[in-house]
C-alpha cells in the first residue's frame, strides 16, 4: 500500500529481515544471470540475451521501495528489473524458453518480458522506448491521486534518444511522479561513454528540465535505497520527477557472444573486487547484522529456485504454431 | 610527461577537480543544484587563463578515467586568447575514481614542490586533498555543497592568485594555516577533518550525506562559522561572545533533548531547529571522547567511517591543518607590490604604502621579464 | 574482359561494395551504431573492434579512418537526419539503421526530410543517400528485431528500396545504391549473411531497377522476395519432382520494381504467385498481385496466390517463428492448388 505522505526511507530503518530480502533478491537476480549465460551458451536459448549481473544493486536498491502498484519500465537488460519488481522466475526462464507457460506465453523472449498486473511494463528492445512510456504511466498515475509513481530505467546509451529529452521534459512541465534512474554502466554497446556523451554526467542534464538530478555509488545497494527512497517519496508527495544516476558496471557484453574486447581484463577485474553483493554480505556479516550460516541459507534456497524454475521450464510444452495468430487485438473484426 | 624538477623560475601549480563534487543527495533531501561538469570546465578555463597571465607556464592535474575536467578545459580554449606558454599535463598516476584519487594527487604535487594547488570541490574535496597537500598552500574554490572550507572566487581570480603564490610574488602572509580535526579509532589515527566530524547513528555509509538532524548525536566543530550551510553553523549560532578570535578555535557540542534550540542552516534550502543538550569551546589540542555506538562517524558532512559495538572514537582539534591563500590578500599584496604593472613608474596612487618616489626602479617581474625572480622579493605592504 | 569471381558471403560481399566505393569516392562516408565500434578506447587493436553489430562492416575503419567511418550515439533521429542533411550538403553517406524495426525512431528524417526535400524544392536539390538496415525474422530475435517493412518505405515517394538475395546481389545492389542520387534503402536479411557466392571481383554495380530470374521454368511465376527466393528454389526442387517447373523472379529492387520482367513471366507461364515475408496488408505482394491483375489478366489462367506472413508481429517462440515465416511446404501447396 502506498502513501502520499511521508519522508523518506534511510538506510538506518532497514531492519533484519529487510536487509536479508534484498540480499537474496541481488543473489537471485546475480545466479539468475549466472545461469541463463550458462544455457544460452549452451544452444538452448534462441535470440540474445543480455544480462544484467553487476548491476543488481541498482535495480533492488529502487524496487525494494515500490509495490506491485507501481511501474517500472526497463529496457534489453531487463531480468534485474523483472526479478527485482516480483516476476515469478519460472515464467521468466519459460520466456526465455519460448514456452506456453513463459511470461508473454513465448511470444515475447528476453527482450520483451513484462508482467502488466505487477506494474512491470515490459523489457524493451528499443533503446529509449521507456521513457514517454514512464511519462504516461506517470501521467496516470497522477490521475488516480493515490500517490503511485514510475521509475524508468534506462542506460547510458539510451540519455542520448531524443525520447529522454521527451520524457523528461513532459514529465517536468506536467511534475509527474516519475524517478528516470540512469544505469550507466560506461559503454553502449561498444562505445565508451567519453565518446557519446557531450556531458560527463547524466546527473547534469536534470536541471534542464525543472528536476533534481543526483548521482551515487551504483555498486552500494545502501546508497542506490537511500537516494531512491528520496526520490520516490518526493514524487509520492506530489513534488515531481528526480533523475538518480547510478555509476554502475555489467560484467558480461552487451549480448553474450560478444568478446568484449573494448574493455581490458584490469577494468572488470576492479569492478569485481568491488562487487555489490559481496560488499553487502560483509557489512551485514562484520556488523553482526546476520551471520555467514543464514547468507549460505540464502543462497542456497536462491540456487534451489532457479533449479526449479529451469526443471520447471524445460518440462513445459511449447505452445502450438497456431497461436503465433492469436492476441493481435483485444477483439478484430 | 613533467619531469620533476625544482626549477625556481618555473613554478608548477597544481590542479584537483574533483567530477563527482556538487551532485549528491542533497539536490533531493534539500534543494542543492547540480554542479554541473561542464560549469566546471568553464571555471577551469578560467583558471588556466588567470594563471597563464601572471606567467605561470607548468601546470599538473589530477588525471580522471574518461575525457574529464582538464582536458575538456584545454581542447576548448581559443587559439586568440590562450597562448602556447602553458603545458598542462595530467599526473602519472592510476585512477581509482574515488576520493583516494584527490589525495594521492595532492601527494604527488607536494612531492614535486607545488607551489600552489588549486582545487574544485566541496568540503569533502577538500578533505581528501588536505590528507596530501602538505604545506603546499591551496586555492579551494567552490563547486560543492556544503561550502564551509572552499570560497566562492571566481576562477580566474583564483588562477592569477594561485599563480603569484606559486611564483613568489607574494609571500606568507597570503596563507594562513586551517585547523583540522584528527579522528583517531581505537587509539589510531584514522582520519582527518577540516570542519566538522559528527557521530551519526545510520548504520551504513550509503548515500554519505547527512540531512535528518534526528540521526546526529554528537557534534565537533573546527571552527564557527555563523554564515555557512552545515552544522559549523550550528557553531555559529551557538556564539554568545564570550570567546575571543571565534575563528581560531573549535566548539563540541551535543544534541538531543535539552531546552536550548538553535535555527540552523543545515544545508541548501534546509533551515531548522535543534535542540542542543550541552556545548563547550575547543582549543588547539584538546580532544573530544565520543560515547561508543553503532552507527558512522561523518567527516566534512558525509558519513565515512562504519563504526562496530566496541569502536572508541576520539577527535582532536590540531592547528596543523593545510595552508590556504587568501585570495583578495594576494591579489592586493601583488598589486601593492608592483607585479601587476608595467610601465611609467611616475605614477603616484594616493592610497595606502607604495613604493612611492619616482625614482624608485620598477621592480622585477615575470610578467614583464618572462624571468621569475619574485622568490628573492619580500612583498611590500 | 574475363571478370574474376570469387566465393563470398553476403556479409563479405557488402563490406566489399562499401570498400570499393569508398576507395573511388572519398565523399562516401558510413555512419551508424558501432560500425567501427570501441570509439577512443586505446586499448583496442584493430581487428577486435566490432566492424557492426555483426561485424558486417569489419575492417573498414582501418583502412578509411574516423573522419569517414562514423561511430554514432544511438540517436537514430539524430544521425539518420544528419545523414540527410550531409546528403544534400554534397556528401555522400552510408547511413545502418541497425534494424529496420527501429525505423520509428527516425521515420520523419527518413519520409519527411529525405525523401521529400528534391519534390518540394522544384528538383533543385537532392538527397544521394545510402541508408543499409537489417531485416527478417529466423534468429529468435522476437518482436522488434525481425520484421520486414520494406512495403512501408517502398509506398513512400522519392524513396527506391532494394532487396538482395545473394552475394553477388547484395554487393551490385549496393554499389548501384551508392552511386544512385537518390535516397536508397537497401535492406540486407540478417538470415542470408552467412550464405555464400560466385561474386564478381572489383568495382560490380546493379542500379536499382532490374529484376533477375534466378530459376527458368514454364508451368508458374514465383515473385519471391530476399530470403524467400532460397525458399522458393527449394520449393522449385520439389515440384520438379512433381513434374512441375517453376519459374522464380527475384525482382531485387522493390521501387522502382522491374515490372516487365514480371509481366513477361507471366505471359509465359499464365500464373502467378508472390512470396514475401513482409505482413499482407499493403504489402509488396499486394502490390506485384494488383499490378499483374491490371496489366496482364488475360494471361493469367489462375488466381493470382500470396503466400506472407500472418497479420501478427514477430513471435519469439521457435515453433511459432516457423509458423510466421513462409516455408519451402507452403510454397508447395500453393503451387499445387493453381496447377492441380
Amino acid at each position: 500500500m502506498v502513501t502520499k505522505q511521508g519522508g523518506g526511507v534511510s538506510a538506518q530503518t532497514l531492519d533484519k529481515s529487510q536487509l536479508l530480502r534484498m540480499y537474496e533478491q541481488m543473489k537471485t537476480i546475480r545466479e539468475f544471470e549466472e545461469r541463463a549465460g550458462k544455457e544460452f551458451a549452451s544452444g538452448k536459448v534462441p535470440g540474445f540475451v543480455h544480462l544484467y549481473a553487476g548491476e543488481e544493486a541498482v535495480a533492488v536498491g529502487v524496487c525494494s521501495h515500490l509495490t506491485d502498484d507501481d511501474y517500472i519500465t526497463s529496457h534489453h537488460r531487463g531480468h534485474g528489473h523483472c526479478i527485482a519488481k516480483g516476476v515469478s522466475l519460472r515464467e521468466m526462464v519459460a520466456e526465455l524458453l519460448g514456452r506456453e507457460a513463459g511470461a508473454c506465453r513465448g511470444k515475447g523472449g528476453s527482450m520483451h518480458i513484462a508482467d502488466v498486473n505487477k506494474g512491470m511494463l515490459g523489457a524493451n528492445g528499443i533503446v529509449g522506448g521507456g521513457f514517454p512510456l514512464a511519462a504516461g504511466a506517470g501521467l496516470t498515475a497522477k490521475f488516480n491521486d493515490r500517490g503511485q509513481v514510475a521509475v524508468c530505467f534506462f542506460g547510458d546509451g539510451a540519455g542520448n534518444q531524443g525520447t529522454f529529452h521527451e520524457g523528461l521534459n513532459l514529465a517536468g512541465i506536467w511534475k509527474l511522479p516519475v524517478i528516470f534512474v540512469a544505469e550507466n554502466n560506461g559503454y553502449a554497446e561498444s562505445t565508451p561513454v567519453s565518446y557519446h556523451m557531450s556531458c560527463r554526467d547524466i546527473a547534469d542534464r536534470a536541471a534542464g528540465y525543472n528536476m533534481p538530478g543526483v548521482t551515487v555509488d551504483g555498486l552500494d545497494v545502501f546508497a542506490v535505497y537511500e537516494a531512491a527512497g528520496e526520490a520516490i517519496a518526493r514524487s509520492r508527495r506530489g513534488e515531481g520527477p528526480s533523475l538518480i544516476e547510478c555509476k554502475t558496471y555489467r560484467y558480461y557484453g552487451h549480448f553474450e557472444g560478444d568478446a568484449i574486447l573494448y574493455r581490458t581484463k584490469e577494468e572488470e577485474e576492479s569492478y569485481r573486487a568491488r562487487d555489490p553483493i559481496k560488499a553487502m554480505r560483509r557489512v551485514l556479516v562484520d556488523r553482526g547484522i546476520v551471520h555467514d550460516a543464514e547468507l549460505e541459507a540464502i543462497d542456497k534456497k536462491v540456487q534451489d529456485s532457479i533449479d526449479l524454475a529451469w526443471q520447471f521450464a524445460e518440462a513445459a510444452p511449447y505452445p502450438a504454431p497456431e497461436d503465433a495468430l492469436t492476441d493481435v487485438y483485444v477483439k478484430y473484426p | 610527461m613533467l619531469k620533476e624538477e625544482h626549477s625556481m623560475s618555473q613554478p608548477l601549480v597544481g590542479i584537483i577537480a574533483n567530477p563527482a563534487s556538487g551532485r549528491d543527495i542533497r539536490r533531493l533531501v534539500a534543494y542543492g543544484t547540480v554542479f554541473d561538469n561542464n560549469e566546471k570546465t568553464a571555471i577551469v578555463r578560467r583558471v588556466l587563463l588567470g594563471l597563464e597571465a601572471v606567467g605561470v607556464t607548468r601546470v599538473a592535474y589530477m588525471p580522471e578515467h574518461d575525457f574529464g575536467i582538464l582536458p575538456r578545459a584545454l581542447t576548448m580554449m581559443s587559439s586568440r586568447h590562450h597562448g602556447p606558454s602553458l603545458q598542462a599535463e595530467p599526473l602519472q598516476m592510476p585512477v581509482l575514481a574515488t576520493s583516494a584519487d584527490s589525495t594521492r594527487a595532492a601527494q604527488m604535487l607536494a612531492e614535486m614542490s607545488a607551489g600552489c594547488i588549486i582545487t574544485l570541490g566541496g568540503d569533502g574535496t577538500n578533505r581528501a586533498v588536505a590528507k596530501g597537500s602538505g604545506n603546499v598552500p591551496l586555492v579551494p574554490i567552490s563547486t560543492g555543497t556544503n561550502n564551509v572550507f572552499p570560497a566562492f572566487i571566481e576562477g580566474t581570480i583564483a588562477g592569477m592568485a594561485a599563480g603569484l603564490v606559486a611564483s613568489g610574488c607574494v609571500g606568507a602572509s597570503a596563507a594562513r594555516r586551517a585547523p583540522r580535526l584528527a579522528v583517531l579509532v581505537n587509539g589510531e589515527e584514522k582520519e582527518s577533518a577540516l570542519v566538522d566530524v559528527v557521530l551519526s547513528s545510520v548504520p551504513f555509509v550509503a548515500s554519505r550525506a547527512i540531512w535528518d538532524l534526528s540521526t546526529v548525536h554528537e557534534v565537533v566543530l573546527s571552527r564557527v562559522a555563523p554564515a555557512t550551510i552545515g552544522l559549523s553553523a550550528l557553531g555559529g549560532a551557538l556564539l554568545n561572545g564570550t570567546a575571543e578570535g571565534a575563528e581560531q578555535s573549535g566548539m563540541h557540542i551535543l544534541l538531543g533533548r535539552g531546552a536550548l534550540q538553535v535555527l540552523v542552516a543545515l544545508a541548501p534550502g534546509l533551515v531548522e531547529w535543534v535542540v542542543v543538550r550541552e556545548y563547550r569551546r575547543l582549543a588547539m589540542d584538546d580532544v573530544v571522547h565520543f560515547q561508543p555506538s553503532t552507527g558512522t562517524i561523518a567527516l566534512d558532512g558525509e558519513r565515512e567511517i562504519e563504526l562496530s559495538q566496541t569502536s572508541v572514537v576520539e577527535v582532536r582539534l590540531c592547528a596543523d591543518g593545510p595552508f590556504v591563500v587568501d585570495v583578495p590578500a594576494a591579489l592586493e599584496g601583488a598589486a601593492l607590490a608592483g607585479h601587476l604593472h608595467r610601465g611609467s613608474t611616475s605614477f603616484r596612487g594616493t592610497a595606502g604604502d607604495h613604493k612611492g618616489s619616482p625614482s624608485h626602479a620598477t621592480p622585477p617581474s615575470p610578467l614583464r621579464d618572462g624571468g621569475f625572480t619574485c622568490m628573492d622579493e619580500e612583498p611590500h605592504r | 574482359m574475363a571478370v574474376a569471381i570469387r566465393q563470398m558471403t553476403y556479409a563479405q560481399a557488402i563490406n566489399d561494395a562499401i570498400r570499393m566505393e569508398m576507395r573511388r569516392d572519398p565523399r562516401v562516408i558510413l555512419m551508424g551504431e558501432d560500425v567501427a565500434g570501441g570509439a577512443t578506447i586505446a586499448h583496442l587493436q584493430d581487428d577486435e573492434a566490432w566492424g557492426g553489430v555483426l561485424g558486417v562492416t569489419k575492417g573498414l575503419v582501418q583502412e578509411f579512418g574516423r573522419n569517414r567511418v562514423l561511430d554514432t550515439p544511438i540517436t537514430e533521429a539524430g544521425f539518420i537526419g544528419a545523414a540527410v542533411g550531409a546528403a544534400s550538403t554534397g556528401l555522400r553517406p552510408i547511413a545502418e539503421l541497425m534494424f529496420v524495426d527501429f525505423f520509428g525512431v527516425c521515420w520523419d528524417q527518413i519520409f519527411d526530410q529525405g525523401a521529400k526535400l528534391r519534390y518540394m524544392f522544384g528538383g533543385k536539390a537532392s538527397c544521394p543517400l545510402v541508408i543499409r538496415t537489417m531485416i527478417g525474422a529466423g534468429m529468435g530475435a522476437a518482436g522488434q528485431h525481425s520484421g520486414c517493412h520494406y512495403s512501408v518505405f517502398t509506398h513512400m515517394p522519392g524513396i527506391k528500396t532494394v532487396v538482395p538475395s545473394t552475394p553477388a546481389d547484395a554487393k551490385g545492389l549496393l554499389e548501384g545504391a551508392i552511386r544512385d542520387d537518390d535516397l536508397v534503402v537497401v535492406f540486407e536479411n540478417k538470415m542470408l549473411y552467412n550464405v555464400s557466392g560466385d561474386v564478381p571481383e572489383g568495382e560490380y554495380v546493379i542500379p536499382p531497377g532490374k529484376a533477375d530470374i534466378k530459376r527458368e521454368g514454364i508451368d508458374i511465376t514465383i515473385v519471391a522476395i530476399s530470403r524467400m527466393v532460397h525458399q522458393a528454389l527449394e520449393a522449385a526442387d520439389t515440384l520438379q519432382a512433381q513434374g512441375i517447373s517453376a519459374e522464380i523472379v527475384d525482382p531485387r529492387s522493390l521501387s522502382p520494381l522491374d515490372e516487365d520482367t514480371i509481366l513477361d513471366s507471366v505471359a509465359k507461364t499464365h500464373r502467378l504467385i508472390v512470396v514475401d515475408e513482409d505482413n499482407p496488408r499493403c504489402s509488396v505482394a499486394t502490390d506485384i498481385a494488383a499490378l499483374v491483375a491490371d496489366k496482364a489478366f488475360s494471361e493469367l489462367d489462375a488466381p493470382i496466390k500470396l503466400v506472407t506472413a500472418p497479420h501478427t508481429p514477430v513471435p519469439f517462440s521457435p515453433p511459432l517463428e516457423q509458423f510466421y515465416i513462409p516455408s519451402p511446404e507452403r510454397i508447395v501447396a500453393t503451387v499445387q492448388e493453381l496447377t492441380g
